[in-house]
């Protein structure tokens, strides 16, 4: 079937690097108009088109790679080097976020009484709720390498269960994660503890959610035998990013759970 | 004749034909483990031989047909009618949702519409 005297993957055109763009630019100027007259149709539709987008770009994906064949070695190898960009990209992304918990949290100033947590602040209990979160993450992290061993192995039936328990651990952290929201003694508005507090734990869960949905597709494709022992880079890249999201954790929790009480 | 470049030498190496071959061509059957005795199907086995069929059917042959025919549409219509469907609602909302953005922010714009 090849036509083409190099292994790379030259993609047929598509509209969805357009129809991203431009729910980018309705989800930007709709946040805008909500706030200034609020009315939510420019950000509902940009959602809207951004959950179209993504759902037909990764099915095209899909098409081309497990039904078309073109993802060779290194189409494959590529896709690697991009995941572990973008992951990159993301880890600086947190960076800003530490970088300000510890800016005002290792010189806190004169207004929140000299000390951390500030005055007034009764931070949550490292050792309760936060001490299982820990203990969820790392043993996702340990169901996602027995999935991952599993599928090398070709055994489907451990790979199903263990990216299934892998599933649950994430929805498991994520609804104690809300729990916590809901049940903390201070808010978003409490101070730059407050702040910091719940923008770093906030972009984090919003991390735990993407990557239990990609685990989701995962688990979804390998019922549908799309993964082979020898190719199954979606899973990997899906592996990968969860890897990250429990690394955060775990520095989240030092610093700003544990150190930060 | 397939040429290769090894990264290391940065030289281009001949490969035989069988060098290119689309991994997602992998044959129907999964490398799948044999079911173990109390575990064997109740039904008889399809041609993917002795694979017990858990949870779902294997359609990726059929859709590796379906998705190689030489009809020469794209891959994001390539799927039959839904996928025009869900094209022209995507394209639809961006157009319309471009243009509504524009008078949303012209309008915006105008001094005293705070």
């Amino acid at each position: 079937m090849a036509h083409q005297a190099h292994a790379y993957h030259m993609v047929d055109p598509s509209p969805w690097p357009l129809t991203g763009a431009i729910s980018a630019l309705l989800m930007t100027s709709g946040l805008a108009t909500t706030f200034h007259y609020k009315t939510t149709t420019l950000l509902f539709l940009g959602t809207t088109l951004l959950l179209l987008t993504m759902f037909q770009w990764w099915r095209d994906i899909i098409r081309e790679s497990t039904f078309q064949g073109h993802h060779t070695t290194s189409v494959q190898k590529g896709h690697g080097y991009g995941m572990v960009l973008f992951i990159t990209s993301e880890v600086f992304f947190f960076i800003g976020f530490f970088w300000a918990f510890y800016h005002s949290s290792l010189a806190p100033a004169i207004e929140l009484g000299g000390l951390w947590p500030p005055t007034g602040i009764t931070p949550l209990d490292p050792f309760e709720v936060p001490l299982l979160n820990t203990a969820v993450l790392l043993a996702s992290g340990v169901t996602v390498t027995w999935a991952h061993h599993s599928i090398i192995e070709g055994a489907r039936k451990p790979a199903l269960q263990s990216l299934t328990l892998t599933v649950l651990l994430g929805l498991y952290f994520t609804a104690l994660q809300a729990m916590e929201y809901y049940e903390a003694p201070f808010t978003l508005a409490d101070g730059v503890y407050g702040c910091t507090f719940f923008v770093a734990t906030g972009f984090h869960g919003l991390h735990v959610i993407i990557g239990t949905t990609f685990l989701m597709v995962c688990l979804l494709r390998h019922t549908h035998y799309h993964f082979t022992s020898k190719h199954h880079f979606g899973f990997e890249a899906a592996a990968w990013y969860w890897h990250f999201v429990d690394v955060v954790w775990l520095f989240l929790y030092i610093s700003i759970y544990w150190w930060g009480s | 004749m397939y040429y290769r470049l090894n990264g290391v030498t940065q030289r281009l190496i001949g490969a035989p034909a069988a060098a290119y071959s689309p991994q997602g061509l992998c044959p129907g059957v999964p490398p799948v483990s044999p079911p173990v005795i109390f575990a064997s199907p109740t039904k008889l086995a399809s041609e993917t031989g002795s694979q017990a069929e858990y949870l779902r059917a294997n359609r990726i042959p059929d859709l590796q047909k379906l998705f190689q025919r030489a009809d020469g549409i794209p891959v994001h219509l390539k799927g039959g009618l839904i996928d025009k469907l869900l094209y022209r609602t995507t394209m639809g909302l961006t157009v319309g949702g471009a243009f509504y953005c524009l008078v949303a922010l012209y309008i915006a714009a105008q001094p005293g519409n705070k």
